[in-house]
């Protein structure tokens, strides 16, 4: 505790906090606009770090993750293009909102949502880092396997119209993120004989393309109509449109306490990442809503969902970082690099050698959080301005941006093909309304379905009778199927109500 | 006080403006009198490119002019290999990577057929400590007692993340008759959750565990010299089994680079043998500086591809 005191004193000195400020607001910028986010962040703070003082080096890296989980947003509410990813639920509510005149409502609370999420997961990894991080160790293959399969159950709140439809787009996600080289034999799976497709599919350029890309071509198409929208509704006059109303606070605190939960878990659980986190929390509070039905038409819930977890991924997944060594994250990976080259080894090790550096890092994560909501706040001012600019404007911009995303994941024109490839996957499915979102959750769950599915066979042997040594592993498994079971009742339910349409007396609609 | 500092930043600001121009105009007798280039073939932030940084930055002390640093990863390092095919061989363009990519990864997969005179070496500086490794308080403590271990416990889980991981464990298997069930890992994260997390007895490592000291160990050094981090561990060869294979990081150049530049590269790279910030980086991720000027390199690379040409082939293990 006197180590956290100290290290606020280190913190909040102008050097520190200047380079505090200087990352969250690059990642904030680099999030909100489409095609660039965190790793183009990282990618150019990187030289920087290597000039710094150890404690602002890995403030600034901290500041471009959290800034980056935030101000992805922006772009996903304004443009519906998601900056990245884990935002991409965000645009499903936040892009209708903005249509209907309330974009500041919607960027405020995604902004509220993110920093909440992300302040109290820095908490959780202040106080638990190190038990916990022991804790997750207990979570192996198998048992990630069973939390994946439940996790899949809750994607069908997320297909969209037509669950058939959503299905099929996870289907065509798991499809393509089995190419490249399979991880057992090593045989190259559908590579075509390509190497650039050894690693398998970015998720960044396959990412830009499906969700940036063939937006702005849609838009494109529809340039007319979407500007003479944007003179008529401009923004409303009433100044609740403007603002997160106290009744919108009441609704949206369980969610955001939820998002953060969901979000939490997920970061320290390893390799799952912040999509999951955030596809997660929309899931669940679609589940949770008395009107599932009008998620996707502008809910101020889904929005709050989507970004608390999205943020509070962010610090949890340092906690396998700080306590054992091991990045949860493509940032984490970035800040051992930092850490190391400072000469300090993250892991248990750092605790007890360096407590007065973790407690630095510690701090510097809290002053990222509030520096994150003044930055925020001023900056949604600006980019809430861009609805007011003809589209004929913005889709070069954007399309230049996503181009320069693309291009700096790894260096090659190989990731520009591969975005347009995407590109037009995603206008097919935009035009004939298939779910981008399954797909990216298939994209994302299944490689890791399959893995930890392998790594379970080798671990139990090849023999369900070893099952029972994994008790949480049973503990998911049997949730699933009581999950599964449950969604077909309300589904058919639902059906039989609507078929006895006039009945006299009409049940509590469901629980 | 910020003076020193404000510079800095704008060196680094100028370092990230030349790193994206990519400058590509003087050309002159003095070499270097231009920003180098050096590819690296994995993404930012693993220990390969955390040495490769250390490594630009004495390179750039000692040329006195920037080294910038581009990752192109993809196939480890097969592709940022073709990259440094491709460009001209003047010294302007290095690979750093380890020299696994020419004499182990031709052997594996069918598509590589790299030789080692297709390529130019300025030298190596740093040994990937390759060991097998287990929690601390496994119950052997040597490649023997493990294999003794291993045939009263059948169906015991080995972590392998690669061919090369997994060519190992089944070659001892099929000697000692043991029954093995090869876990496959994705990356070196995956690997140490494994490891700590007692979901394997045992795991081929790149020598990460050694930041471990506390919780893992290693039982057999996998190259064929004994391990600066472990002295003691006796290697794969001394205990009976040839497989002993070495990768070491080496500044990789295009064929035909003029062998004044190699000579200069050379030279400069052998200061990060005592520099200090170099020293700390390493040492924090316990990896061992082994310098090699550019001679020693080349005959480095020619042997090892020899030797694990020989051992890929008594494994019986077809490229695919």
């Amino acid at each position: 505790m006197e180590h956290l005191l100290v290290g606020f004193q280190n913190v909040l000195t102008p050097v520190t906090l200047f380079w505090v400020t200087v990352g969250v607001t690059l990642g904030y910028v680099l999030g909100a606009l489409p095609g660039l986010g965190k790793a183009t962040g990282v990618a150019v703070a990187i030289p920087m770090t290597f000039y710094l003082q150890p404690v602002a080096a890995i403030a600034l890296l901290i500041g471009i993750a959290k800034g980056s989980a935030a101000g992805s947003a922006v772009s996903a509410i304004l443009l519906n293009t998601p900056g990245e990813p884990s935002s991409a639920p965000t645009a499903l509510d936040g892009y209708p909102l903005a249509r209907q005149g309330k974009a500041q409502k919607a960027l405020k609370m995604g902004l509220f949502a993110s920093v909440i999420g992300d302040f109290l997961s820095t908490l959780v990894l202040i106080a638990l880092a190190a038990p916990l991080a022991r804790y997750a160790l207990l979570i192996g293959p198998v048992e990630l396997c069973a939390i994946l399969l439940f996790s899949l159950t809750f994607i069908g709140g997320l297909a969209g119209r037509s669950m058939l439809k959503g299905l099929i787009a996870a289907a065509f996600g798991v499809f393509f993120a089995t190419i490249g080289i399979e991880t057992e034999t090593f045989i190259p799976r559908m590579t075509f004989g390509l190497l650039e497709l050894d690693d398998g599919i970015s998720l960044i350029p396959m990412a830009i393309g499906m969700l940036a890309i063939s937006e702005m071509v849609i838009q494109a198409g529809n340039a007319r109509k979407i500007d003479s929208e944007a003179e008529k509704i401009k923004e409303s006059a009433s100044p609740d449109d403007r603002r997160v109303t106290l009744a919108e606070w009441r609704r949206c605190l369980p969610v955001i306490g939820r998002g953060t939960l969901i979000g939490s878990v997920v970061g320290i659980l390893p390799g799952l990442g912040a999509s999951v986190g955030s596809f997660l929390s929309y899931g669940a509070t679609q589940r949770a809503s008395k009107a599932p039905e009008k998620f996707g038409t502008g809910m101020i819930e889904g929005v709050a969902a989507a970004e608390s977890a999205d943020n509070a991924v962010v610090p949890a997944s340092f906690v396998p970082l700080f306590a054992l060594g091991i990045p949860g994250s493509v940032v984490a990976a970035i800040l051992i690099s930092a850490l190391v080259l400072h000469g300090l080894t993250p892991g248990p090790m750092m605790f007890v050698e360096q407590p007065q550096m973790v407690a630095d890092l510690y701090a510097a994560m809290l002053c990222a959080s509030l520096i994150l909501l003044i930055v925020g706040y001023t900056g949604q001012r600006i980019f809430a301005q861009v609805i007011h600019v003809p589209i004929r404007l913005i889709i070069p911009a954007v399309l230049f941006l996503c181009c320069v995303g693309a291009y700096m994941d790894t260096n090659t024109l190989f990731s520009i093909y591969l975005m347009l490839g995407f590109a037009l996957l995603g206008f097919f499915a935009r035009k004939l309304d298939f779910s981008f979102v399954t797909f990216l959750i298939g994209f994302v769950i299944g490689p890791n379905l399959e893995l930890t599915f392998r790594q379970s066979l080798q671990i139990l042997d090849h023999d369900v009778m070893r099952l029972p040594a994994h008790p949480i592993a049973i503990l998911f498994a049997v949730l699933t199927i009581l999950t599964v079971v449950w969604i077909n009742r309300s589904n058919n339910r639902h059906a039989a109500q609507k078929t006895a349409l006039a009945g006299p007396t009409t049940k509590q609609s469901q629980i | 006080m910020y003076a020193p500092k404000r510079r800095m930043f704008l060196r680094a600001v100028a370092v990230a403006l030349m790193a994206l121009a990519g400058l590509n105009t003087a050309h002159a007798e003095g070499y270097p009198d231009r920003p180098l280039t050096m590819l690296v073939g994995y993404k930012a932030g693993g220990q390969t490119d955390l040495v490769a940084r250390g490594v630009a930055k004495v390179l750039s002390g000692q040329l006195g002019v920037p080294v910038n640093v581009v990752n192109k990863p993809g196939g480890g390092g097969i592709l940022a290999a073709h990259e440094l095919q491709k460009a001209k061989p003047d010294g302007y363009t290095i690979l750093f990577h380890s020299n696994s990519v020419i004499n182990t990864e031709p052997f594996m997969m069918k598509r590589v057929n790299f030789k080692p005179d297709d390529f130019e070496y300025a030298g190596m500086i740093t040994a990937y400590q390759v060991s097998l490794a287990t929690q601390k308080d496994a119950p052997y403590e040597t490649l023997a007692e493990f294999v003794a271990w291993a045939k009263e416990n059948p169906g015991f889980s080995y972590g392998a993340l690669s061919p090369t991981a997994r060519m190992i464990m089944e070659v001892i298997a099929e000697q000692e008759g043991l029954d093995v069930n090869i876990v496959p890992l994705k990356g070196g994260g995956d690997m140490m959750n494994a490891l700590l997390g007692k979901q394997v007895a045992l795991v081929l490592s790149g020598g990460i565990h050694y930041k471990y000291p506390d919780e893992l160990k290693s039982i057999v050094a996998l190259t064929t010299f004994r391990q600066p981090s472990a002295p003691d561990v006796e290697t794969i060869n001394e205990a009976g089994y040839p497989l002993g294979m070495d990768s070491r990081t080496t500044l990789i150049l295009p064929k035909n680079t003029p062998r004044a530049a190699l000579e200069t590269l050379s030279t400069a790279l052998q200061a990060a043998e005592t520099d200090a910030d170099f020293a700390k980086v390493v040492s924090a991720a316990n990896i061992p500086i082994l310098y090699m000027d550019l001679d020693a390199a080349a005959d480095e690379v020619r042997e090892s591809y020899k030797q694990n040409q020989t051992i890929f082939e008594n494994a019986g293990i077809e490229p695919k």
